[in-house]
């Protein structure tokens, strides 16, 4: 079934490489449509999860609260009304953990039954504020180290309210995400939490401190990426995983699916940095290479312009460099080939997802739809 | 024995701390501690004989600490050695900063400069943090075998190493504090080798202590006990909460103890008090000994920050790292400053100005010296200090000979810190 339509497409558009990427996952995603939706009703992942979304975003501003009250300003900051950002990561865990509810097939008394549910609901919502909490921690240090004017469309915390505060309220923001994930009592989360955390500044600190060859790599940037991106969802999606009490095998592909999707949305992001616009990204476009920072695009267009490793060494410091670099850029196929890989990684993310325990239960089948139509939502976004 | 004790306090090393711990007490504040019947039962008769009136003050005086301190080392020493608390444990101190410094070198090479400052063994009080909980782990009672909440065994080799983790990561995390702290401050020498955003600037003091704190995060993981985890976590909490209280106090703050006592409770002591309390629920001790752990350390911590804050005042740049005045200098209101006011309200006015001019940092200096501040703050701090004494001397009774050697070193510790000699 899947080999006629790809055939038959591949026939259409003569051998180009990209096309075929591009579509092979867009047919994936097709042929998981029809597999799962009775009624074709374009989903909207977000609408699957937001009441739980509201509740998260109620209790995130009531878990910030500090005694001083400077700090609970600082803190409180990114977690107001309307500056909570997209709230990808929370949608992603919770719909992941909806994809992955198992009802234990046994006879139960009602009561107990569904409280057990509940509970592990409840588990699952704290995952998503402590991932949350993280995120923001790390999101108010990553702005004072790269001297961010701007955070989800308004002025960023170390802009308004300094760098000290902002550094501050990121450490007092990272102890209560501690205290929170303490509390779930499971060691083996703390742990995946606790590796999350320090992915995280690892990432930071290899965009800060690299070297000129480690500048020029493709593998150094991946991994930095990761690192900076990816392994928040996927340690946080096989926490999910854990405490829906999944196995080994579950839990691993929960991983892969935040991973596979993390790193699409950052190869995205980062494509997006050099054609999006300003209002639409909440940041500056073209931030990444004034900040001197080098991303997929740039280091494809490397790889056909060795002219361009020159620019890149010498660091994007005026503008007529930033220039030299874009004109390269913009003649090579720099963005395409960063869109393809990012079309690889969404294509692993659904695979995952495929790949996941047969469930006849309708929320489930949900869930793994609208996690699928994430995949899609992150190739297609343009903010 | 306590007139040999007493003989030997009036004869012995007449060091400036006996003379002037005596003298304190004789204009002692009238308050609960001395209301309180004396608790020993000492001979009054011998008393009097021996040292006059005066000195029945410390007789009576259920918190004298020096007296409290002479005791215990009488009940506890067979042979009169004297006692170097951290060679007790200097060699797990060196083995602690040796691979605290490792681990940053190798992982992150452009940090290795910026945590060598704070790593480097001997830099005044920079190991007293770890040495404070290598001590506390041996003083605990021995722990029968046990199962901790993942049903595992915990041998005691395992133990030791379970502690030294916590005096590592409490280590860690208060040089990331440290780090952190220093953010767009201005201090001059704030280490020895000279301040480290001078050097390396303020995004690799970011990093750095980012770095330390995910470290710190992960090693308590490794725990695998999530009590430990909630009891540091909140210890960063605090010195952030102390670190902001310190930066943006009103005028009414700024001249209130209570808001000083608490900001320094959240800036120093909370890191002693809750890492002692780890230590001992990791040694699967009774609520009761936990308590007694956290007081010892609460008690230790506040009595070592007067003492600091005295210091800032008297000291001289190379006994404390930091240039003398610097409290001052950066308008913060310690408490000698604070007890100065109470004696010379004209002080007030001085302090709500904020210390910008360097004739109102010599008025200030002025009153300061002719008030009983410093006194009254080394007082406080004796108070302290004899509260932790308290609590060691609560532990339940133990006859090892490594547990009663600590719990004398975790003593003689208070002294030093009122000494200031850390």
């Amino acid at each position: 079934m899947v080999g006629v339509s790809r055939d038959s497409i591949a026939q259409l558009v003569l051998g180009q490489f990209l096309v075929d990427i591009l579509l092979l996952h867009a047919q994936r995603y097709q042929v998981h449509q029809e597999k799962t939706s009775a009624d074709e009703e374009p989903l909207d992942p977000f609408s699957l999860v937001s009441d739980e979304l509201s509740v998260i975003a109620n209790r995130l501003r009531s878990m910030v609260v500090a005694e001083v009250p400077k700090l609970a300003q600082a803190a409180e900051y990114f977690f107001k009304i309307g500056v909570e950002g997209k709230r990808f990561r929370p949608t992603v865990l919770l719909l992941m953990a909806k994809a992955l509810y198992m009802p234990i097939p046994q006879p139960t008394v009602d009561g107990v039954f569904s409280s057990l549910k509940k509970e592990l609901d409840l588990r699952q919502q704290r995952i998503a504020e402590i991932t949350e909490m993280i995120h923001v921690a790390s999101l108010l240090h990553d702005d004072v180290l790269d001297d961010a004017e701007t955070r989800r469309g308004i002025g960023s915390l170390n802009m308004v309210m300094g760098n000290k505060l902002s550094v501050l309220a990121g450490d007092f923001l990272l102890s209560r995400a501690c205290v929170a994930l303490a509390k779930l009592k499971n060691t083996e989360v703390v742990s995946l939490l606790a590796t999350v955390v320090e992915h995280l500044v690892n990432g930071e600190t290899m965009q800060m401190t690299t070297s000129f060859e480690q500048r020029r790599s493709m593998e150094y940037y991946l991994q930095k990426t990761f690192y900076k991106t990816a392994s928040l969802i996927a340690n946080s999606c096989k926490a999910i995983a854990l405490l829906a009490g999944q196995t080994a095998e579950v839990a691993l592909l929960a991983y892969n699916y935040g991973r596979n999707l993390g790193m699409a949305y950052q190869l995205i992001d980062d494509v997006l940095d050099f054609t999006g616009t300003s209002s639409s990204l909440g940041k500056g476009s073209l931030s990444d290479i004034k900040q001197n920072i080098v991303t997929a695009p740039i280091l494809f267009a490397m790889e056909e312009y060795p002219q361009l490793r020159e620019v890149v060494d010498r660091g994007f410091g005026n503008r007529s460099d930033v220039d030299l670099a874009l004109d390269y850029l913009f003649k090579s196929k720099g963005l395409e080939r960063t869109r393809e890989l990012a079309a690889e990684h969404a294509d692993e993310a659904v695979k995952a997802i495929e790949a996941l325990p047969h469930s006849d239960d309708e929320d489930v089948i949900k869930s793994r739809r609208a996690l699928v139509d994430l995949t899609r939502e992150v190739m297609t976004r343009t903010k | 024995m306590y007139g040999r004790t007493t003989l030997r306090i009036l004869s012995s090393r007449a060091t400036f701390h006996y003379r002037s711990v005596e003298r304190f007490y004789c204009a002692a504040r009238p308050g609960p501690h001395y209301c309180r019947g004396p608790a020993m039962t000492c001979p009054k008769e011998t008393s009097y004989a021996v040292l006059g009136c005066r000195e029945t003050y410390f007789w009576h005086s259920h918190g004298f600490h020096d007296f409290r301190y002479q005791a215990y080392e009488d009940r506890t020493s067979v042979i009169e050695e004297p006692l170097d608390p951290f060679s007790l444990v200097s060699d797990e101190l060196s083995a602690i900063a040796k691979r605290l410094r490792l681990m940053v070198v190798a992982e992150v090479p452009k940090l290795a400069l910026a945590t060598e400052c704070f790593f480097r063994m001997g830099a005044q009080g920079k190991s007293f943090r770890a040495a404070v909980l290598l001590l506390m782990s041996k003083a605990l009672p021995m722990p029968l075998p046990q199962m901790t909440a993942d049903g595992v065994f915990i041998c005691l080799k395992e133990l030791d190493a379970r502690h030294k983790c916590i005096a590592e990561t409490a280590e860690m995390i208060y040089v990331a504090g440290r780090l952190h702290d220093n953010v767009l401050d201005d201090a001059e020498t704030n280490c020895v080798m000279g301040s480290l955003n001078s050097v390396m600037g303020n995004k690799l003091s970011v990093l750095a202590g980012d770095f330390l704190l995910s470290r710190a995060f992960v090693a308590l993981a490794n725990l695998k006990n999530t009590e430990v985890i909630s009891l540091l976590a909140i210890v960063v909490e605090h010195l952030v909460s102390g670190e902001t209280m310190q930066m943006t106090t009103s005028l009414e703050q700024r001249r209130s103890m209570e808001y000083y006592l608490q900001k320094t409770f959240y800036k120093t002591a909370s890191l002693f008090a809750n890492s002692c309390k780890a230590i001992a629920f990791l040694a699967g001790q009774t609520a009761e000994v936990e308590l007694l752990a956290y007081n010892y350390g609460r008690n230790l911590g506040m009595a070592y920050q007067l003492i600091d804050d005295v210091l800032d005042f008297t000291g001289s740049s190379s006994s404390l790292g930091k240039g003398s005045l610097s409290d001052i200098n950066k308008n913060i209101v310690t408490a000698p400053i604070l007890f100065a006011m109470e004696e010379y309200p004209q002080l007030r006015e001085v302090v709500d100005r904020g210390f910008g001019n360097r004739s109102d940092v010599e008025l200030a200096l002025d009153y300061l010296h002719k008030s009983r501040g410093l006194d009254r703050t080394r007082e406080l701090a004796a108070e302290y200090a004899d509260e932790a004494v308290k609590a060691i001397e609560a532990l339940p009774q133990s006859d090892d000979e490594d547990v009663i050697k600590s719990r004398r070193a975790l003593v003689n510790l208070t002294g030093r810190v009122i000494t200031g000699t850390k």
